[in-house]
């Protein structure tokens, strides 16, 4: 199972003075089970990209395809397909809507056309994925909540629609390092128990490096490295800095380090491997 | 010299979505002095945002009070007065722009105060090449990257006259080349011409680059020093919801584990000079 892109191209407001062509032919395969980090600067594409992918924009040229069918067609198939395709925008808390937290999650799964009792489970399994008690949450008013409560809330809305792809625009911007902990661990969660693909765009080198398996740069259109992020931020750091990205601190502190003659292996992506390492260097336990 | 920010007891209660009263700032007493480059932390709900708004007087005091350069800002006759020299930057740049071309979107603070059109020209001038956006006076400004449109909006309340500029997490949307433009521009601003800043993050590596860290928790001020004393303490940190930098971080794991570091390491060079 996955989702294609085949030589897409994305021209927005063609034939007028603002013509822009922000995707340039770009041929991408993403398969159920994959978590995949889209980085690149204000500009770059990744919204382009990623709303190619589930269906909100339609190529300008080329395809993209769920499981062979085209995301863009008007058939029942076409409409299903994007259905298993689900999306947190960035700032989610911002479309919150309902009067009740219940009502806003059941928003999706009642448009899926599920009855009742169906909603009912849906609603109470998203709440719970997301770690707001059913009890004490479903009948208050979103906007009573903290802004990491609500990003939950907001997360838990497209969790209760079950999708197989689930594409999430910027999910820790403007949280607090134990709100980013924690949607991350839902996350974590999510992709782990249900076997889904996540596809996640951010700012975040850090999280990038944390998360996911596979790690997309977009420039100007156009996929420029696609990889291990480990690799990537070890071997193209100035690459990344050209194109106005950076490396997570801990490539950072590896290399300053590295400067003053302490021995460290090549490649270290996390905090944990890094104390480890000098820990070993310096005898301590 | 005259605080530039002074408040007294603080107290600001507001009634929530479900009628429940909230103490988001509870007895707050602080003062900025001129030239001041301040960093606020705080996890989701401490209060931060809140505290920024009552600098400029969008919020007013439920109880106590705030100074801006000596004026109150309950007396509703300094208002104009204190919103020119306490000038604002928000998260998101395309909630704040006004007008179609960059020169026009700085030149409507000031214009709209009655600023004649020679000096309003020179304002604007002397804004937009401080924060290193002349080259685009005459740019759309939607058309910008959202690093380029922060400067913009700084660059607005740098025409206005702002001696202080308040920042509420002004890099959360923007990426790593746009979130190092605006902690640099800000950095210069505060350097050469003296302004006062107050720069409310959730980046711990920007709060590093402060004189003095503030840390904010449930509506009171948790502790605050300059960031080698408050990112010292990594585990406090941590139970408030942050984080310190990872060069503290692993040189409090290296200390526990019988390392003899000196104390106050935050960056990574500290780090690697301590352990050469």
């Amino acid at each position: 199972m996955s989702i294609k892109l085949e030589h897409v191209s994305y021209v927005y407001m063609p034939g007028t003075p603002y013509e822009k062509e922000a995707l340039k032919d770009v041929s991408l395969e993403i398969n159920k089970g994959e978590f995949v980090a889209v980085i690149g600067h204000t500009g770059s594409g990744k919204s382009t990209l990623v709303q190619n992918l589930n269906g909100l924009l339609r190529p300008s040229k080329g395809t993209a395809s769920l499981d062979g069918t085209d995301l863009s067609g008007k058939t029942k198939e076409a409409k299903q397909a994007r259905g298993r395709i689900g999306m947190v925008f960035q700032y989610p808390e911002h479309q919150l809507f309902a009067e009740t937290v219940y009502e806003d999650i059941a928003f999706g799964p009642r448009n899926l056309g599920l009855n009742n009792d169906e909603t009912d489970a849906r609603v109470k399994e998203a709440m719970k994925f997301v770690g707001l008690d059913f009890e004490t949450y479903a009948q208050r008013s979103p906007f009573s909540l903290s802004g990491g409560q609500m990003r939950r809330v907001a997360i838990a809305g497209v969790v209760a629609m079950n999708p197989d792809y689930l594409i999430l625009d910027e999910p820790s911007a403007g949280l607090d390092p134990g709100s980013r902990r924690a949607v991350f661990a839902e996350i974590m969660t999510l992709y782990k128990k249900r076997g889904i693909a996540i596809i996640m765009v951010t700012h975040s080198m850090e999280d990038a490096a944390k998360y996911a398996k596979r790690l997309l740069v977009i420039n100007k259109g156009q996929i420029i490295l696609d990889g291990r992020p480990g690799e990537i931020f070890l071997k193209e750091k100035n690459r990344l800095l050209e194109v106005g990205m950076d490396v997570p601190e801990v490539y950072k502190l590896a290399d300053a380090l590295r400067a003053k003659g302490l021995r460290l292996p090549h490649e270290i992506t996390d905090a944990k491997l890094l104390l480890a390492e000098v820990k070993r260097r310096k005898g301590l336990k | 010299m005259e605080p530039v920010i002074e408040t007294q007891g603080l107290k600001h209660v507001y009634i929530d979505a479900d009628n429940n009263q909230v103490t988001a700032l509870d007895g707050i007493g602080m003062q900025i002095q001129p030239g001041e480059f301040v960093a606020v932390i705080g996890a989701n709900g401490s209060g931060k945002s809140t505290l920024a708004r009552h600098f400029n007087a969008l919020l007013l005091p439920t109880e106590g009070s705030v100074k801006v350069h000596g004026l109150d800002t309950l007396d509703e006759n300094n208002l104009w007065r204190i919103r020119q020299d306490t000038g604002m930057v928000f998260q998101n740049p395309d909630n704040q722009i006004v007008a179609a071309i960059v020169e026009e979107d700085v030149a409507f603070g000031p214009e709209n105060i009655g600023v004649p059109t020679e000096e309003l020209k020179k304002r604007v001038e002397d804004a937009l090449r401080a924060v290193d956006m002349l080259d685009y006076r005459e740019h759309a400004p939607h058309l910008l990257s959202g690093g380029q449109k922060q400067r913009v909006a700084i660059a607005g309340t740098l025409a206005l006259g702002s001696k202080c500029i308040v920042l509420d997490e002004p890099t959360a949307m923007l990426d790593p080349k746009g979130r190092k433009e605006i902690l640099n521009t800000m950095k210069k601003l505060n350097r050469e011409q003296h302004i006062t800043v107050v720069y409310i993050t959730h980046f711990m590596t920007e709060a590093l680059l402060a004189d003095r860290v503030i840390v904010m928790s449930k509506g009171k001020i948790e502790f605050q020093g300059t960031p080698k004393e408050v990112f010292s303490r990594v585990d406090e940190l941590e139970k408030l919801g942050l984080e310190a930098p990872l060069a503290a971080k692993v040189a409090f794991e290296l200390r526990k584990s019988g390392a003899k570091l000196p104390p106050g390491i935050i960056t990574n060079e500290e780090l690697a000079a301590a352990l050469a």
